[in-house]
């Protein structure tokens, strides 16, 4: 039992980051109806910021996504003006090809400036932990769930309430329609970019005290964010948030009940049957 | 009369070859690419070695060659070395899977190669006749810290964690064999996918196991990560064991609140009590910037190795090899010869170490005859 408790706990936690990671990619998609694949390299960028905000300002990875969402936030606006809005109207593979290709240009840039050596980030908190009970929750994880909480219910918030929220849900949801009602869909897809990017590193950041630093670390978190998106359903913010905790627990529990080198078939495994009994994803609204 | 008359040109030709005498080596080893972290120490280690042979009258012109860390390119730098640049030796590789297939390739050419580092066991176990290895074998790193921990404890139990890669399956399935041997019960063993964020749920098994060892195989990041978690779960085994790689560099060692009374086995230290040993760490370091790990040693004891033996031979491969088969050597890596033994062929029988980091920094703490500091034991609990 005490095992089932803690790797539950632990993947559920650490399933927050890839939530927000999802919730990123997913914004994106709906409102452009585009695949980010160079996702997880932003959330590379996250992670080097906080890096040189920590070691060269001695700004603390969590305090330092306030800094980091702008930064990240008008990298993505730029990235989507200058680059992304050509495409908008392509193939679907010059589309894929495209964000590819700037996810290489990422993490080979860093690669040039930064070398491909490891960085840690030490904080007296990143091994740190406490008991509940029989289970010991890890510090870092948990103040990082809280805070991936906290951003999760501002964009709902702003989402839901703010008439830009609306206007970007509105583009997702129809994106001629939306024209017609006086949308600007063009402002709207800079935005949406925007916020994919900054939630992107956001989540890099709040999983940099606890985890390790190089140019291409990003492109697994891509591919989990893929799945986690399908899994939710392509567009829904509700669905990536509850895939990427599915996610996480899943992963968890498969390390501790099979084996952890195994824990990834599993992941897939699952993906496969829920593609299977339910394409268009748990939160997905089947667009036929 | 002819005989003598023979004896006498090679007298003659031998006088100025040693005063100055000009050998060609060929060096493969993995400079750019993801191993180029380690390779850089044997770049470094080598770049001495050529510098002090020159202060010995040997000249020796190097051929680099990259390997990228991928066999095919180390099988054609092997190509390009014995035909186009003729050389009369190699050095190299760095990595197993590299230096297996270039092994293959140096024994077709009967071109003496001196291996420094790779440690996989078949590479000096397939009869090969100019392949010779400095390094110790993967068989050697879990031997030496079992043989230490029963030395100093009565260990019943132990978790063996690895990453599956070959290096880590490898150093298991020794790990596991060496146990058995020992009469320690195996009561965890688990090979992981290296690089992910969270281990949790397999170091809470590991836990649930209760074992009085703890063995792992991994590299730089993965071993920090492990051993954060270890610390965030409250681990406390007898003792944590680390099969050189990511428990024997400094990134580790400065992790201090989870480093602390960690062993690690490797073939070499900067403080080990082996002739001139200090003053090759206090050299390296401030000629290069940093510290040296064992592999900056090994590349350079086979290149001394390389260059002596070639400048004797003086540029015939066969004689090469003879003088390496015959030779034996001392100095700042310990004894080296060459032998057969236990289905080896020309393999060193190297004296492994054991490390451990104290406060933030590597003491050779065992065999106690090698040691500059006490070792920990048994783990003293986390900080």
């Amino acid at each position: 039992m005490t095992i089932f408790l803690q790797s539950l706990l632990s993947g559920v936690l650490i399933g927050g980051a890839y939530a927000l990671i999802g919730v990123g990619l997913t914004i994106i998609f709906g409102v452009m109806r585009i695949i980010n694949f160079a996702h997880g390299d932003l959330v590379m960028l996250g992670m080097y910021a906080s890096f040189f905000l920590f070691t060269l300002g001695n700004v603390d990875p969590f305090v330092s996504i306030v800094f980091v969402f702008p930064l990240l936030f008008l990298f993505g606006a730029l990235l989507q003006k200058t680059v992304i809005n050509r495409v908008l109207n392509a193939l679907p593979q010059n589309q894929i090809l495209l964000t590819i290709g700037i996810g290489l240009i990422l993490s080979n840039t860093m690669m040039l400036l930064f070398t491909s050596d490891y960085r840690i980030i030490s904080t007296t908190y990143s091994s740190g932990s406490f008991r509940l009970g029989e289970i010991s929750v890890s510090t870092p994880l948990l103040l990082s769930f809280v805070i991936t909480a906290a951003v999760t219910a501002v964009l709902y918030w702003f989402l839901l309430k703010t008439d830009t929220g609306q206007a970007i849900r509105a583009t997702a949801q129809d994106r001629d329609a939306a024209q017609l009602m006086g949308v600007n869909v063009k402002r709207m897809s800079v935005l949406a970019t925007g916020i994919g990017a900054g939630l992107a590193a956001v989540a890099g950041s709040l999983i940099s005290p606890t985890y390790y630093i190089f140019p291409q670390v990003g492109q697994p978190f891509t591919l989990k964010a893929f799945v986690i998106v399908v899994l939710g359903g392509m567009g829904s913010v509700m669905g990536a948030t509850v895939g990427g905790i599915l996610i996480g627990a899943t992963e968890s529990l498969a390390g501790a009940y099979i084996s952890s080198g195994l824990k990834d078939l599993v992941v897939y495994v699952l993906f496969l049957l829920i593609l299977l009994f339910k394409p268009a994803g748990l939160f997905g609204k089947s667009r036929v | 009369m002819q005989r003598l008359l023979s004896l006498v040109t090679a007298a003659l030709l031998a006088v100025p070859a040693l005063a100055v005498s000009q050998v060609k080596i060929g060096v493969i080893n993995s400079m750019t690419g993801p191993q180029a972290p380690i390779g850089e120490n044997l770049t470094n280690g080598i770049k001495l070695a050529e510098e002090d042979l020159a202060a010995k009258g040997i000249k020796v012109q190097l051929v680099w060659e990259d390997d990228t860390g991928k066999p095919q390119v180390g099988l054609s730098a092997m190509d390009k070395l014995a035909t186009r640049d003729n050389v009369v030796g190699v050095v190299g590789a760095y990595t197993s899977a590299v230096t297996n297939a270039v092994a293959k390739k140096a024994e077709q050419y009967k071109m003496p190669l001196v291996n420094p580092v790779a440690s996989k066991e078949e590479i000096t176990r397939q009869g090969y006749k100019y392949v010779f290895r400095v390094s110790a074998t993967t068989g050697d790193y879990a031997a030496i810290l079992l043989d230490m921990a029963t030395t100093l404890g009565k260990p019943k139990s132990i978790a063996i964690l690895s990453e599956n890669t070959d290096f880590g399956v490898s150093g298991a399935k020794s790990a596991k064999d060496y146990a058995d041997k020992k009469g320690i019960k195996v009561v965890f063993e688990e090979a992981y996918s290296p690089g992910s964020p969270d281990y949790r749920s397999t170091l809470v098994k590991v836990k649930g196991a209760n074992p009085d060892l703890m063995f792992m195989v991994s590299y730089v990041a993965d071993a920090i990560t492990l051993m954060r978690q270890s610390r965030e779960l409250q681990l406390t085994p007898m003792a944590f064991l680390g099969a050189g790689a990511g428990f024997s560099t400094d990134k580790f060692a400065s992790e201090k609140n989870i480093s602390h009374a960690v062993f690690s086995s490797t073939q070499w230290t900067p403080d080990v009590n082996w002739p001139g040993a200090k003053a090759f760490g206090d050299r390296y370091q401030k000629r290069f910037g940093k510290t040296p790990t064992y592999h900056a040693a090994n590349a350079y004891i086979a290149m001394m190795i390389m260059g002596e033996t070639a400048a004797k031979a003086g540029g015939d491969r066969e004689k090469v090899a003879a003088g390496l088969r015959a030779g034996s050597w001392d100095g700042l890596f310990g004894p080296v010869k060459f032998q057969d033994f236990d289905g080896y062929q020309n393999q060193n029988k190297h004296q492994m170490l054991v490390e451990q980091v104290q406060d933030g920094k590597y003491y050779t703490v065992w065999p106690q005859a090698l040691q500059s500091g006490k070792p920990i034991w048994p783990f003293p609990g986390w900080k």
